[in-house]
C-alpha cells in the first residue's frame, strides 16, 4: 500500500471487488425457552466456520454440500462448544437438524437447537463466545423468546454473556395462552361439539307417549342444560387431570375409538330412546373418555413442569369457555324453534340422524386405522 | 454486564429473518459457497506463514509483538484492497492479547482498525504514542491527517501536513495540504497543491489518488469538464479503486448521465456504496434492475443496522432519501453521521435530508461549517441557504417522495 492512500484508507472502508456482498462477521441465533423446553435456529456463515475449523477438504476453493455435510459433527461440537445457555444449571444442547441458508453475505449453515434445562422458571443465562478469539467484529444477533416475552440483543466479546430475568407476566401469559388452546380445541374438535349437541338437542323436548313434544318453560330446558353440560364438564376435568399428571394412561386409538361411540350412541339415543330422563349420567360417563381426548392434545402442546397445575386449569377453563359459546348459541335458538317441525323433523331428527353417520364412519377409521373422510 | 436491547431491532429484524428459508441439499456436489481464497493461493499461503509465527509466539510466550503486528496488518491491507471488513475482525482478533503493548507498529495497526470503526478518538491517541516513540513514522502523521479532516478539525490537520513536511514527504504533504485548503475555504490554493504534489510523483497508485481529489475538486469549483478530464485520467490508470468509482459515478448522477453510471457500475454490486450509485441510475433511468438492487440495499442496511455496524451512514442516508422516499428516516441517519464524520460528502447528505423533511434546524450544524470553513463549493452554498428557510413538512415520514422540491417561504 503506498503511503499516500493512507490517507484514502477511511472512505475505502465501504468498496469493494466484484463478488459477493462483503460484511462483516454475523451469527443469526433465534431461540426460544419455554419453561425447560429450548428450541432454536443457529444461523452460521459457512465462510466463518471454515475460517475456524476448515472445511475446503479439496482445496478448491469452493464448498459443496457434500464437504459441509461431511463435517457436520465437528460443526456442532465447535458451535456448542461455543454457547451456554443456563436455566438453574446448564442446559443440555443438541442439534437436531443440519440445513442451508443464504443471508446478504452468502450461505450458512443452519442448526436447528433442541434442549432442556433443569429449571423451568429461574433466569435465563447466557454466555456466547462463537468467533470471538477469530474475529473481534463478529456479532452474534440474538433474538430471545422466554416464556412468551421477546427479548433481542447484539452479543459481542464485551457483551457475550447476559442474564435475562424471567418475566413477571409470563405465568399470566402462560396460563392465557393455554386457555386460548383450550377454546380453540373445542371449537375445531368436532366430535366433542357433536357429542355435546346431541345430547342438547333434546333438552328443549319433552318425549311423552313415543312422541316428542316441546318443553313448558325455558328453565326446564337450562336446567336440563346445565345439568348435561356440568356433567360432561366435571367428567372431562377429572380424566383429563389424571392423564395428564400421568396417574392413568389409556392408548390413543382406544380413546378417539370411544370417542366416537359416545358420539354414536347419543345420537342414536334421540332417533331410538333408551335413556331419557337421566341424560346427564350419559354425558358424565361418555365425558370421562373425552376427557382422555383432552389430554392427548394438551400432552402433544406440552405442559411447562413448573406451571403444569396452572396450565391445566387455563387449557380446562378454556374448553368450559368454548363449550358455553356452545350452548349460548344453541339454547335460545332451538327453545324458540322447539314447537316448530323444523325443529323437530328437521334438525333434531335430521340432525342426529347426520351425526350418528358421521360418527359412524369416525369409530369406523379410528377402530381399524383407516382414512375415510377428514374431520 | 450490557445488555444491548435494540428497541429499533424488532423493525429491521423481519427483512433479515424473512430472507430465511432454510433448506436440505440433495446434491452432494452443490457448491454451496466460494471462498475468498483457496488455501494454496500465495495470498492464503503467506497468512498461512504470518499465522503459524503468531502461534510459535504465543507457544514460546514472548513478548515479541512483530509477528502479530505483521499478521494484522497484512490482514487490514487485505480489508482494504478486498472492501472485506472480515479482515479487520480478524486482524482485530490478532492484536486483542497485546492490548497493554506500546511497540508503535502495533499501535498503527490498531489506530487503524480503530479509524475503521470510526473511534477516532482511540485511534488519534494510539497514533500519537506511536509518533512518541517513534518520531519518524510519517503514516502516523498521515493518518492523524486523515481523521481531522474527517472531523472537520483543520488547523490539527494542517499541524500534521507541516509535520509530513519537515520530514520531507513532499507527495504526502501536497495531497496533506492541498485537501486542507480544499475543504477550508481556499480552493485554487488546494487545486494547485494537489497539482504540485501530482507533477512530482510517477507512482500509479498516488497520480490515481490525486487526480481522483482533483477531479473532486474541479466539481466543487464547477469546472465540469476539467472535473471530467481528471476522472479520466485517473480511470485510463486501469486500476480497480472503489472510491474512485464512487467519486465518478457521483459526478455523472450530479450531470444527469445515470446511463454512463450503469455501464461503469455493472459488476460492482458486492460493495454497498457503489450498489447505492448503481441503484439510483437505474432507478433514474426506470430500469427493471433497480428494484432488485433497492431492495439488496435495504437488506444490507438492515443487517448492518441489526449489528450495530454505523460505519455507512451517509450512504444509507441517501438510500432513505432518495431511493426509499424516508426523508424522516434520512434525516435521522444522516445528522448521526455529520455528528462523526463532517467531510464535503457527509454535509451534502444532511442538508438534502433536512431540506426534504423541512427541518432547517436539523442542517445548522452543516450551515456553521459553510460558515466557518468557508468552503466554496457553490452548490452546497446554495443547499445551505435553502435549509435555513424551509418550513416542516406535514407528515414527513411516509409522503415525502424521493428528491422532493423545498419548499420556499415567501
Amino acid at each position: 500500500m503506498t503511503l499516500l492512500r493512507v490517507l484514502l484508507c477511511i472512505l475505502l472502508a465501504s468498496f469493494a471487488s466484484p463478488a459477493m456482498a462483503h460484511k462483516a462477521s454475523d451469527s443469526y441465533l433465534v431461540l426460544s425457552v419455554k419453561g425447560q423446553e429450548v428450541s432454536g435456529q443457529w444461523d452460521i456463515a459457512l465462510r466463518d466456520i471454515d475460517f475456524a475449523i476448515g472445511l475446503d477438504a479439496n482445496g478448491d476453493g469452493e464448498l459443496t454440500w457434500g464437504e459441509v455435510s461431511a463435517r457436520h459433527a465437528d460443526i456442532t461440537a465447535w458451535a456448542l462448544g461455543r454457547l451456554n445457555v443456563q436455566r438453574g444449571g446448564d442446559c443440555v444442547l443438541q442439534v437436531v437438524e443440519h440445513l442451508v441458508d443464504n443471508h446478504t453475505d452468502g450461505a450458512y449453515a443452519v442448526l436447528r437447537l433442541r434442549g432442556s434445562c433443569p429449571s423451568s422458571t429461574q433466569a435465563l443465562a447466557l454466555n456466547y463466545r462463537l468467533l470471538f478469539d477469530l474475529d473481534a467484529l463478529h456479532r452474534g444477533l440474538l433474538r430471545l423468546e422466554l416464556d412468551g416475552v421477546s427479548h433481542s440483543a447484539v452479543l459481542a466479546p464485551d457483551t457475550g454473556v447476559l442474564k435475562v430475568q424471567a418475566g413477571e407476566t409470563s405465568r399470566l401469559a402462560q396460563f392465557g395462552q393455554y386457555l386460548v388452546e383450550g377454546i380453540w380445541h373445542i371449537w375445531i374438535g368436532f366430535d366433542h361439539i357433536l357429542f355435546l349437541l346431541s345430547l342438547l338437542l333434546p333438552a328443549v323436548l319433552v318425549h311423552e307417549a313415543r312422541r316428542w313434544t316441546g318443553v313448558g318453560s325455558f328453565r326446564a330446558a337450562l336446567t336440563e342444560v346445565l345439568w348435561v353440560v356440568t356433567a360432561f364438564t366435571v367428567a372431562h376435568s377429572i380424566t383429563l387431570t389424571l392423564a395428564t399428571l400421568q396417574i392413568v394412561s389409556l392408548p390413543s386409538r382406544l380413546v378417539e375409538s370411544a370417542i366416537a361411540a359416545s358420539v354414536v350412541l347419543a345420537a342414536a339415543n334421540n332417533l331410538w330412546p333408551m335413556v331419557e330422563r337421566r341424560r346427564w349420567l350419559v354425558a358424565f360417563s361418555f365425558g370421562l373418555i373425552h376427557g382422555f381426548g383432552f389430554a392427548s392434545v394438551l400432552t402433544e402442546l406440552g405442559l411447562p413442569k413448573d406451571a403444569l397445575v396452572l396450565s391445566l386449569l387455563g387449557f380446562n377453563l378454556g374448553v368450559e369457555t368454548g363449550q358455553l359459546a356452545i350452548v349460548a348459541g344453541f339454547l335460545p335458538l332451538a327453545y324458540l324453534l322447539r314447537n316448530t317441525a323444523l325443529y323437530r323433523k328437521g334438525v333434531f331428527v335430521g340432525g342426529s340422524c347426520f351425526t350418528l353417520l358421521v360418527a359412524l364412519v369416525w369409530l369406523v377409521e379410528r377402530a381399524f386405522n383407516l382414512k375415510l373422510i377428514s374431520a | 454486564m450490557v445488555l444491548a436491547i435494540l428497541a429499533s431491532a424488532w423493525v429491521c429484524l423481519p427483512s433479515a429473518y424473512v430472507l430465511a428459508a432454510p433448506r436440505l441439499p440433495t446434491d452432494q456436489a452443490e457448491v454451496l459457497e466460494r471462498l475468498p481464497m483457496r488455501p494454496g493461493d500465495a495470498t492464503a499461503r503467506e497468512l498461512t506463514g504470518l499465522r503459524a509465527a503468531v502461534t510459535r509466539a504465543a507457544q514460546e510466550a514472548t513478548t515479541d509483538t512483530l509477528p502479530a503486528t505483521q499478521l494484522a496488518q497484512r490482514y487490514f491491507d487485505l480489508a482494504v484492497a478486498r472492501g472485506d471488513p472480515r479482515y479487520v475482525g480478524y486482524a482485530d482478533a490478532v492484536i486483542t492479547p497485546f492490548a497493554q503493548s506500546q511497540a508503535p507498529s502495533l499501535l498503527a495497526v490498531r489506530g487503524q482498525l480503530q479509524q475503521y470503526r470510526h473511534e477516532f478518538e482511540g485511534a488519534l491517541a494510539d497514533f500519537a504514542n506511536a509518533l512518541k516513540v517513534d518520531p519518524k513514522f510519517a503514516s502516523g502523521h498521515a493518518w492523524r491527517g486523515a481523521i481531522f479532516l474527517v472531523q472537520a478539525n483543520y488547523p490539527a490537520a494542517k499541524t500534521e501536513c507541516d509535520a509530513l513536511q519537515a520530514l520531507g514527504r513532499n507527495t504526502l504533504t501536497g495531497g496533506c495540504i492541498g485537501l486542507v485548503h480544499a475543504y477550508g475555504g481556499q480552493m485554487e490554493a488546494g487545486f494547485a497543491a494537489l497539482e504540485r504534489a501530482l507533477d512530482g510523483t510517477q507512482n500509479a497508485g498516488n497520480r490515481l489518488w490525486l487526480l481522483t481529489r482533483l477531479g473532486e475538486v474541479a466539481a466543487w469549483r464547477g469546472q465540469v469538464a476539467k472535473a471530467e478530464q481528471y476522472y479520466r485520467d485517473a480511470l485510463a490508470l486501469g486500476q480497480d479503486d472503489g472510491y474512485l468509482l464512487a467519486a465518478w459515478s457521483d459526478f455523472l448522477l450530479d450531470q444527469k448521465r445515470p446511463a454512463e453510471v450503469v455501464k461503469w457500475l455493472a459488476n460492482w454490486d458486492a460493495s454497498d456504496g457503489l450498489l447505492l450509485r448503481l441503484a439510483l441510475a437505474e432507478t433514474n433511468l426506470k430500469l427493471p434492475s433497480a428494484k432488485a438492487h433497492v431492495r439488496a440495499l435495504g437488506d444490507r442496511f438492515a443487517a448492518a443496522r441489526m449489528r450495530g455496524d454505523t460505519t455507512h451512514r451517509a450512504e444509507e442516508a441517501r438510500y432513505e432519501l432518495q431511493l426509499a422516499g424516508n426523508a424522516a428516516a434520512a434525516l435521522v441517519v444522516a445528522a448521526a453521521n455529520y455528528r462523526v464524520q463532517r467531510e464535503p460528502r457527509d454535509a451534502r447528505a444532511l442538508l438534502e435530508a433536512a431540506i426534504a423533511a423541512g427541518d432547517a434546524g436539523a442542517a445548522q450544524p452543516v450551515r456553521a461549517w459553510l460558515e466557518s470553513s468557508g468552503f466554496e463549493d457553490a452548490h452546497l452554498r446554495q443547499l445551505g441557504v435553502i435549509s435555513a428557510q424551509v418550513k416542516p413538512v406535514a407528515d414527513a415520514k411516509v409522503t415525502t417522495p424521493p428528491n422532493t422540491k423545498p419548499e420556499l417561504r415567501p
